[in-house]
């Protein structure tokens, strides 16, 4: 099946090269030579390489949270950025708590409960009637419970801004949860849940996470259809409870507003409103994986790789020589050597990078993928694991440094570009407890990164032996490796491997 | 795509256009006729989006260089005789070196292997491994020539010179219409998105070619091959479309890809990469006077083509019959339901985009009736409009939903007809389109908060014909009344103007129903064949079926007894099901 279009299509075009008189050519007309490239020299104000423009210099000073920030009196803090470029009125609630909340009996309440709140009405409006309002009123609004933190965003004219933000504030305080939606939701839930196995990236995706944190661990674990079955109204309201609560939130508004008239507004909306207490932070994984290859079956012409382990947290003092190495290794596009070396030199892929993440409240992980004809996996993998072990082992070179320390210090303006960005950008530290200065002295500590804590991180932090490889794709065309005899699966822990079965979409019971 | 683009910035521009807001955009035209578009915009402080266009993109192409647009905007980001080679001379040569040896295997290719494969002597013209003994020969030297050229290569030196001097974004998509390369620059460098784009637009050097060759192949293992809907959605675009030239996918068909040569692409930059060709858009913190003189000295400098750019001529022909195609694979069952209607900026476009919003949404009637009333779908929505889909010269209209539980992708065909029918026949109330206009009106603004997505927006909509569309279609829009949306409805749905492609789940790859489970193992494959058969037959030859069934119910043997009977239920189930969708 798979070839018959492209087959037909090639005939008809070879059939139609032999025709005389037909229309379809084959044949290019014969190039007229390319205009010639008028010599730098020739016009005089253009310098001969761009390094050499006199750039007018940009002075730029992150700017200071606290010139934004406001305290409502029940202590919710409250971050304004007015703009009146546009007659809208973005209004943002963040609260802390998420899907780690959830109890390993019910994963996915708390999606549930933030997706449910936006579709359910109020305790005193139907949803179709709330629904219908808000449209009709041209507002937007979102509700959602993601793995680390919620939150509930409106955004509308700001002609009819306080008759949806009442609405919205409604439905943020007191969601009604009607039962006839809650069916709905479900029904969508599992309908998306049989599409599981369908494609590769969800099926490395989420085994990827299984391994490295943990089956049981939140960042890992999915609902089954039995437990999104079990979800009751009175789940979804116990939910909201723990963590839609001024005890939680931080408030940031942007847009076509006044500052005092928006203050007033929201002491208004959130009379009455009492805070329950904070939310836990989210727990560390505790499993560990055992290093080695892992595969698993899918028909597909390409294998889709990825080869990792665990990395740091945010606060850890390795943060920028961490942030600066990876972005030599694999994260900085096409200046960095493993896209050079994959994607450029050998052609084996689109997509060929590495990610050092880095979160809040634990170490996250080292992550180098691709997506590769079956035959040459191996030899990608290769390249990746020659990567790895030449920065371990030789100082970066000095341009290759420059190149990185320049692109996180020229783009640094581009975080607080948008005020919905900036303001973002001051919600997320004070809910997770950055340091204050991290902003001030960012570009200073870009700048003190050195060649030897370069190698001395990637020594500490990336090691083959410790790593996890996990590949998705027909195992027995990519096992051997390529024709040319570059390289094959052997190459990797002796050639040891472990197969993962599928799981079923619906209970994650392993397939087979 | 060079690099994969966020879907959310396509998304974004299908919304249609904005009301009251006026994008006060100063336009030029250099004397060489490159355009430029210039919004200042300080609410985004110290950056600046900037990108350029050349109006070409699949539809420009033929059989035999499709996906050349595409190939060919990866191609220019290869570098110049200033950047990406340590010398020149050299650089040049090598590439003149491997040119001859191409063409010839090429020719042995096209004429030797095509030959042997056509007579099924070979599976596969291009695979090294049915090489002839001269062509591996050419292939050795291919391969020697490349290895040395790679020592004068300074790869990727174009992207590197960016990352250090402040770039970020260095970015270009491809589509049926368009091709945009873009960049982000901090305010006081907007010299260099300067110099660097004219200089690749003013002598642009193709290196890496076979290699970047098979970047793009793996680009579309990844993005077609490997995906279950991929291939059938191609082959779905490719029937839809009969005579324009939209029908192939704008990454090309795997033997074109595989056959391009340096010369084609120094064809097709000469012919579509002059500067009359081509709009530059710029959109942020900058004081145009201070810009206007850079741009001149550096863009003054390309060349006009030697010809304008060959037209489109080819029209889509009138379809004359209903178009159908039924799919299987690891997807759920859905439905497109697919017409032709109008190119951009068409007087009928503004009433088929608020046909769709009528549709759409969550209190749009596809998903009360579809989600919620009837409970068949999971999803449903309809697009006037397809982004990064053709659009410059020929239209379409889709309705798309995907399954809820055990109902048939066919149920919602017909649920599709009948909102439709309801379209066609009854008014929409006013209160219902004042909604809609008013999301039109506030959507408006909102697409234009963002200098990213302003800058591609005028680019986009220039390169369809006009970016003053962008404050005249808010207008457009919100004048749609409800005989406007009726007379669409009657004219383009016509059931001969339409391509359906049901798709379902392939037997197997389904979850595992519990009841299947249940029986006992040897039996489970062929209940699995029976139902896979059961699915072909249609209702009259499956009533009979069953009738036949039913009639040997006593003599079924103890141990096939359950799955006798979870056969009668599914077959019952079936019928019922056909019988539902017969009656819409």
């Amino acid at each position: 099946m798979r070839f018959v279009n492209t087959t037909f299509l090639s005939m008809l075009t070879l059939l139609a090269s032999i025709m005389p008189g037909c229309a379809t050519q084959i044949k290019e007309p014969a190039p007229s030579a390319p205009a010639a490239p008028i010599a730098a020299e020739v016009v005089a104000k253009i310098p001969a390489r761009p390094e050499q423009i006199d750039f007018p210099p940009l002075t730029f000073e992150p700017p200071n949270a606290t010139d934004y920030r406001h305290v409502l009196s029940n202590g919710v803090p409250v971050y304004l950025a007015p703009s009146h470029e546009f007659p809208l009125i973005d209004v943002s609630f963040t609260f802390k708590g998420g899907q780690y909340l959830d109890s390993p009996e019910m994963v996915g309440l708390a999606e549930a409960t933030g997706s449910m709140m936006r579709r359910g009405g109020t305790t005193t409006m139907s949803a179709e009637d709330l629904d219908e309002e808000l449209d009709f009123l041209a507002a937007q609004a979102q509700t959602f419970c993601r793995a680390q933190a919620s939150g509930a965003n409106f955004n509308s004219l700001s002609s009819n801004f306080d008759e949806g933000f009442a609405l919205f504030m409604d439905m943020v305080r007191n969601p009604g949860f009607q039962e006839d939606r809650l069916q709905i939701y479900k029904d969508e839930v599992i309908e998306a849940m049989k599409e599981r196995n369908d494609e590769p990236a969800p099926i490395l995706s989420r085994e990827w996470s299984m391994l490295i944190f943990g089956e049981d661990h939140f960042e890992a674990r999915l609902a089954t259809e039995a437990m999104i079955d079990a979800i009751t109204v009175d789940d979804l309201h116990e939910m909201h409870d723990r963590i839609f609560h001024p005890g939680n939130l931080i408030v940031a508004v942007n847009g076509d507003f006044e500052i005092n008239r928006m203050l007033a507004r929201l002491e208004e909306a959130f009379a009455g409103w009492e805070a329950g207490p904070p939310a836990v932070d989210p727990p560390a994984p505790t499993a560990t994986y055992r290093p080695g290859v892992y595969y698993i079956e899918k028909d597909i012409p390409q294998g889709r790789v990825a080869a990792g382990m665990r990395s740091i947290s945010r606060d850890d003092p390795d943060y920028f020589p961490a942030l600066v190495m990876n972005d030599i290794l694999g994260g900085g596009g096409f200046t960095s050597r493993i896209t050079q070396r994959v994607r450029t030199d050998e052609g084996l892929a689109y997509d060929a990078r590495s990610v050092f993440t880095m979160p809040v409240y634990y170490p996250g992980f080292f992550r180098a993928g691709f997506q590769t004809k079956s035959s040459t996996v191996a030899f990608g993998l290769k390249i990746v694991f020659e990567e790895i072990n030449r920065i371990r082992t030789e100082p970066v070179s000095d341009d290759e440094l420059e190149v990185a320390k320049n692109s996180f210090i020229e783009t640094f303006p581009r975080t607080f570009e948008s005020k919905a960005g900036m303001l973002r950008v001051f919600v997320s530290d004070e809910m997770t407890g950055r340091d204050p200065d991290f902003w001030t002295n960012y570009r200073d500590n870009i700048r003190a990164v050195t060649k030897e804590q370069i190698m001395n991180v990637a020594q500490r932090r990336l090691s083959a032996g410790e790593m996890a490889i996990l590949i998705v794709g027909k195992w027995a065309d990519i096992v051997h490796g390529d024709p040319e005899g570059r390289a094959a699966m052997s190459m990797f822990f002796n050639g040891n491997s472990t197969e993962l079965p599928l799981r079923d979409p619906l209970t994650l019971e392993p397939l087979k | 795509m060079r690099c994969l683009l966020p879907s959310l910035l396509l998304a974004a521009l299908l919304a249609g256009p904005a009301a009251a807001q006026q994008v006060e955009a100063e336009s030029f035209v250099l004397d060489n006729g490159m355009e430029f578009l210039l919004v200042p915009r300080y609410e985004e402080p110290n950056n600046i989006a900037a990108g350029w266009l050349a109006k070409v993109g699949s539809v420009n192409e033929r059989p035999g260089i499709t996906g050349i647009s595409h190939f060919f905007e990866h191609m220019m980001f290869k570098g110049t005789t200033t950047i990406g080679t340590s010398d020149p001379q050299a650089d040049r040569e090598l590439m003149a070196q491997q040119q001859a040896v191409k063409t010839r295997l090429n020719e042995l290719t096209w004429e030797d292997q095509y030959e042997r494969w056509r007579r099924g002597e070979i599976d596969d013209p291009f695979d090294p491994a049915n090489d002839t003994p001269e062509m591996k020969e050419l292939r050795t030297q291919l391969n020697d020539l490349i290895a040395q050229h790679a020592e004068v290569i300074k790869s990727n030196e174009y992207d590197e010179i960016y990352a250090r001097l402040g770039g970020s974004g260095i970015n270009a998509f491809t589509s049926n219409d368009v091709t945009f390369f873009i960049a982000t620059v901090p305010s006081n460098k907007f010299e260099l998105w300067a110099w660097m784009e004219s200089d690749r637009l003013n002598d642009s050097v193709f290196r890496e070619f076979y290699a970047e060759r098979e970047v793009v192949r793996e680009e579309r293992r990844l993005g077609i091959e490997s995906r279950p809907m991929g291939l059938p959605q191609e082959q779905f675009e490719a029937m839809f479309w009969q005579s324009a030239p939209y029908s192939w996918p704008v990454l090309g068909w795997p033997s074109d890809l595989q056959s391009y040569t340096r010369e084609q692409a120094e064809w097709y930059f000469d012919t579509y990469y002059r500067s009359n060709n081509l709009v530059g858009v710029v959109v942020g913190d900058f004081e145009p006077d201070e810009i206007k003189p850079i741009i001149t000295e550096y863009f003054g400098r390309l060349k006009r083509g030697r010809q304008d750019p060959p037209p489109v001529v080819t029209l889509e022909m009138d379809q004359s019959a209903e178009k159908r195609m039924y799919a299987e694979g690891d997807f759920s069952p859905q439905t497109e339901v697919r017409y032709h209607t109008v190119p951009f900026n068409h007087a009928d476009s503004f009433a088929l985009q608020m046909m769709a919003e009528i549709l759409n949404g969550r209190t749009g009637r596809l998903y009360k009736s579809l989600v919620e009333e009837k409970g068949i779908a999971s999803q449903a929505s309809a697009a006037a409009i397809q982004l990064g889909a053709p659009w410059k010269y020929a239209g379409s209209f889709s309705f798309n939903a995907q399954v809820k539980g055990e109902a048939l992708p066919e149920e919602l065909e017909a649920a599709w007809y009948e909102e439709l029918e309801r379209l066609q026949e009854e008014s929409v109330p006013q209160r219902e389109l004042q909604k809609v206009k008013n999301q039109v009106v506030a959507d408006a603004y909102r697409r234009l908060e963002r200098n990213f997505m302003l800058m591609i927006q005028l680019g986009y909509f220039e390169a369809m014909g006009r970016w003053e569309y962008i404050n005249e279609a808010p207008g457009k829009l919100t004048a749609v009344n409800p005989e406007d949306i009726q007379r669409v409805a009657q004219k383009y749905f016509e059931p001969t103007n339409r391509a359906v492609a049901i798709y379902r789940r392939e037997a197997g790859a389904e979850p595992v129903d519990p009841e299947l489970a249940a029986l006992p193992a040897e039996a489970q494959g062929m209940v699995k064949q029976m139902l896979t058969q059961m699915e072909r037959l249609d209702l009259p030859q499956l009533e009979m079926a069953l009738a036949q069934m039913q009639a040997q119910a006593t003599q079924v043997p103890p141990e096939y007894k359950a799955s006798f009977e979870y056969m009668v239920k599914k077959m019952k189930e079936r019928v019922l099901a056909l019988r539902a969708a017969e009656e819409k």
